[in-house]
């Protein structure tokens, strides 16, 4: 249908919010550059402070200090009402609209751009086919007769309605039960593949994180960042002691399912070893490895032809290689 | 799971009215096998009554409506300015009304004014201003956070966040509100009576006062019928104009 | 403007405390002995009619067209049969009450969780004694609540049950207006008026802790 717009750059510069009568603020000195098109996670526990630097970006809370540019425009000198039109705003507790119906909801932020009728249906059609929801059942229902996931859906589609170049979600996934959360995060990474928004995702769930971040920016107390870098990057080697808290254990194996095999150079196929497809991750071959107890596993390519083999030692030498040089930290 | 929301059967919503026409039929019925003598036929006739009716009607209406747009817009007003001091008054002075007679504040105010049709209506509307602004208020705050911050952070100014969102959702306890003030004052224009502001009381008190059990009991069973009409009337409106979706 | 000065209230109040308490006591007792009576009633109704749609509906209807009657007009239809003072008074007021108390106690019952209901009945109990000894305990917070709603009520229906030589504090309202003109009728209304508020507000504060120290341990928040 229509191009997606495009990502923008988002800039933090020493970004400080003090509510009267703190000493220390919730949130000192941030500073962060966000690419175009990036995926960027905010990690840490509750009361960190991510939420509220978040919400500074499109100023339901207001910073102390400091300076937000967007596309290189300085947020606090625009109409907050504009600025938050622009920009997909997306809550841990949806807030759908329970007098409008879905087509009303997502159509909000359309309606309030001015946007004609027609249009809007259109759009809405469109977002609602773009997170698996049939427009022609769900177009006309109220919230309360929507599931806790659809719901969740019908949030996602509502911020993404004026096409917005930038994307502020605050655990968006939260509020949905384990397998519904793995199925929404997996549906999500597709469509942000295709549209390519920058998107801020606030969670404190690691691998959440993992799973969905171009950057992942760990988080301590007053939103201090202890390490921003990629996944494979903060895995393979933690800036200190709370990051790697984080992490937990298992990470060789959370580096393992993020390297696609595709990436990696096979051996030599042999005859009676057990196969996998190529469309898998290491962390696949790994485990088909130590459930067959075989030495090697196959790799078929799409048509199902044998295209190579991975043994344990491939495997932990496509982990070694797999940290990018220099990785960043802002 | 049903695509569109269903509002509710009418049919059984006939009921009411139905019934009160039934019993205001029995009771005409009955005044008309009766022989009356000079005092009953001066009340008991078709002038008269619709007289009396179109004053207590009128006290009624008049004050509701006056009552709706002072304390609604009032209600919105300390909304907006969100302070604590300002919704602790509300409250208490909210309470105090609430604790008061209602025929202690006609009767004051005869007193300290005049008595008459203008005292009346001042009463009634002073006396459901109260009742309709905390429950406005108390149905505005009552619409939940996180929907009111999805507003905000879409983008839409605190106009549209109170015109499209809070009002909406509020609507069902203002409503309410708005209903039970207008069942009260059926209730208190008949004691405008007392105080000479005419209404369907007349008929209650003259019967008491001259013993005649047939004024008294058309005057009442009108009275009642009256009340239980606009209530029924003003549930009909509230189901209506409920946003659907709640 | 007529009758704007308190000409000498304090002499009023001085000559006559006794009287205002005399009619203080009779308003409370009025407001009790309605509150008593429409308590057992409702709840009673209530614990009868919880769980079967059509008496519930029936009761709720008959209790919401009984507090939709205009209180003067109720007053004046009771007169020919329970003739005035007391009685008619007493009978008036409990009919007000019950619709409050009725749809409480209802609500009340009916909110209390269903699993509750049936690990009580799993453990062999008949759906009786569940019923008193779970549910009406569980429901009892919403039934005062619902007891306290009358009990405003009522208070200032009955200032107007003077009319028809009832009790209480009404009868110095209506000196005040049958005495309209003279120097003590704004002393007499105000008197009997604010006396009522007083009463209110002070019951109210009553039930406040009713609530409180009535409610089981394990519920109080």
């Amino acid at each position: 249908m229509s191009e997606p717009t495009a990502g923008v750059g988002i800039e933090l510069s020493d970004v400080t919010k003090r509510y009267p009568g703190q000493k220390t603020g919730a949130v000192e000195n941030f500073s962060l550059k966000v690419e175009p098109g990036e995926l960027l996670m905010f990690v840490g526990p509750s009361g960190c402070g991510k939420t509220t630097t978040m919400k500074m970006i499109n100023r339901i809370i207001e910073p102390t200090s400091g300076s937000i540019t967007i596309d290189g425009e300085d947020v606090l000198s625009l109409n907050p009402d504009e600025l938050r039109r622009h920009i997909g705003y997306v809550i841990q507790q949806i807030g759908l609209f329970p007098h409008m119906t879905i087509a009303e909801n997502i159509g909000t932020v359309p309606k309030l751009l001015g946007w004609s009728k027609s249009r809007i249906a259109e759009r809405v059609d469109e977002l609602l086919r773009t997170v698996a929801l049939d427009p022609a059942v769900f177009a006309k229902r109220y919230p309360k007769q929507l599931s806790g996931g659809q719901q969740q859906r019908v949030g996602v589609a509502r911020a993404l309605a004026a096409d917005p170049p930038v994307m502020l979600m605050d655990e968006p996934f939260g509020a949905t039960d384990p397998i519904t959360r793995l199925r929404l995060q997996e549906e999500f990474r597709r469509l942000q593949a295709d549209i390519g928004k920058t998107i801020i995702f606030v969670t404190h769930d690691f691998d959440e994180a993992v799973r969905l971040g171009d950057r992942i920016a760990v988080l301590s107390e007053r939103s201090r960042i202890e390490q921003c870098d990629t996944p494979a990057n903060i895995l393979a080697a933690p800036a200190n002691d709370y990051v790697a808290g984080f992490i937990g254990r298992g990470a060789g194996l959370m580096r393992l399912a993020l390297i696609p095999i595709g990436e990696v150079s096979l051996e030599a196929p042999s005859a009676e070893s057990p196969a996998l497809g190529v469309d898998g991750s290491l962390r696949d071959a790994l485990d088909l490895l130590v459930l067959t107890g075989a030495e090697r596993v196959n790799v078929t390519d799409a048509g199902g032809a044998v295209a190579g083999s991975l043994t344990h030692a491939g495997i932990s030498a496509a982990l070694g290689a797999s940290r990018s040089p220099a990785g960043s930290a802002s | 799971m049903t695509v569109q929301l269903k509002r509710p059967s009418s049919l059984r919503h006939f009921v009411t009215p139905v019934a009160v026409v039934a019993v205001l039929a029995v009771v005409f019925a009955w005044v008309a096998t009766l022989d009356l003598d000079s005092i009953e036929a001066r009340t008991l006739n078709a002038g008269y009554l619709i007289d009396r009716t179109r004053e207590h009607l009128v006290l009624t209406v008049v004050s509701s409506a006056l009552v709706a747009v002072l304390a609604i817009p009032t209600a919105v007003l300390a909304h907006r300015v969100r302070s604590r001091v300002v919704r602790a008054i509300v409250v208490t002075l909210g309470n105090i009304g609430q604790a008061t007679p209602a025929v202690g504040v006609v009767i004051l105010l005869a007193i300290v004014w005049q008595t008459g049709f203008t005292t009346a209506l001042v009463s009634l509307v002073a006396y459901c201003f109260l009742p309709v602004l905390r429950n406005t208020l108390t149905g505005l705050e009552q619409v939940d956070a996180a929907t009111r911050e999805a507003a905000r952070g879409m983008g839409m100014t605190p106009n549209q966040v109170l015109w499209r969102i809070e009002l909406p959702l509020a609507s069902p306890v203002i409503l309410a509100g708005l209903r039970t003030a207008l069942v009260f004052s059926v209730g208190v224009a008949t004691i405008a009576t007392f105080i000479n502001a005419g209404g369907l009381g007349d008929m209650i008190v003259n019967g008491l006062k001259l013993q005649r059990f047939s004024v008294l009991l058309v005057g009442a069973v009108l009275v009642a019928a009256i009340a239980v009409l606009i209530d029924w009337a003003a549930g009909l409106v509230e189901d209506r104009v409920r946003p659907r979706g709640l | 403007m007529t009758g704007l000065h308190l000409v000498r209230l304090d002499e009023f109040l001085a000559r006559r405390w006794e009287d205002v308490v005399d009619l203080t006591l009779q308003h409370l007792a009025a407001v009790a002995i309605s509150l008593a009576l429409a308590t057992a009633i409702g709840v009673l109704i209530g614990l009868l009619v919880w769980d079967r749609p059509v008496p519930r509906a029936v009761s709720l209807t008959a209790a919401g067209i009984a507090i939709t009657i205009p209180s003067l007009a109720l007053l004046a239809l009771l007169s020919p049969v329970l003739g005035l003072g007391w009685v008619p008074t007493i009978v008036s007021l409990v009919f007000y009450s019950l619709l409050p108390i009725v749809r409480n106690t209802v609500v009340g019952l009916r909110e209390v969780p269903g699993h509750l209901v049936e690990s009580a009945r799993g453990m062999g109990m008949t759906s009786t004694r569940v019923l008193l000894t779970v549910q009406l305990p569980l429901a009892w917070p919403v039934i005062v609540t619902g007891v306290r709603v009358a009990a405003q009520l009522t208070v200032g229906i009955a200032a107007i049950a003077a009319y028809v030589a009832g009790p209480g504090l009404g009868v110095y309202i209506f000196r005040g207006l049958s005495s309209l003109g003279s120097v003590n009728a704004l002393n007499f209304a105000l008197t009997g008026t604010l006396c009522v508020v007083l009463l209110a507000l002070l019951i109210d504060g009553v039930f406040v802790l009713v609530t409180r120290y009535s409610t089981p341990r394990g519920l109080r928040v």
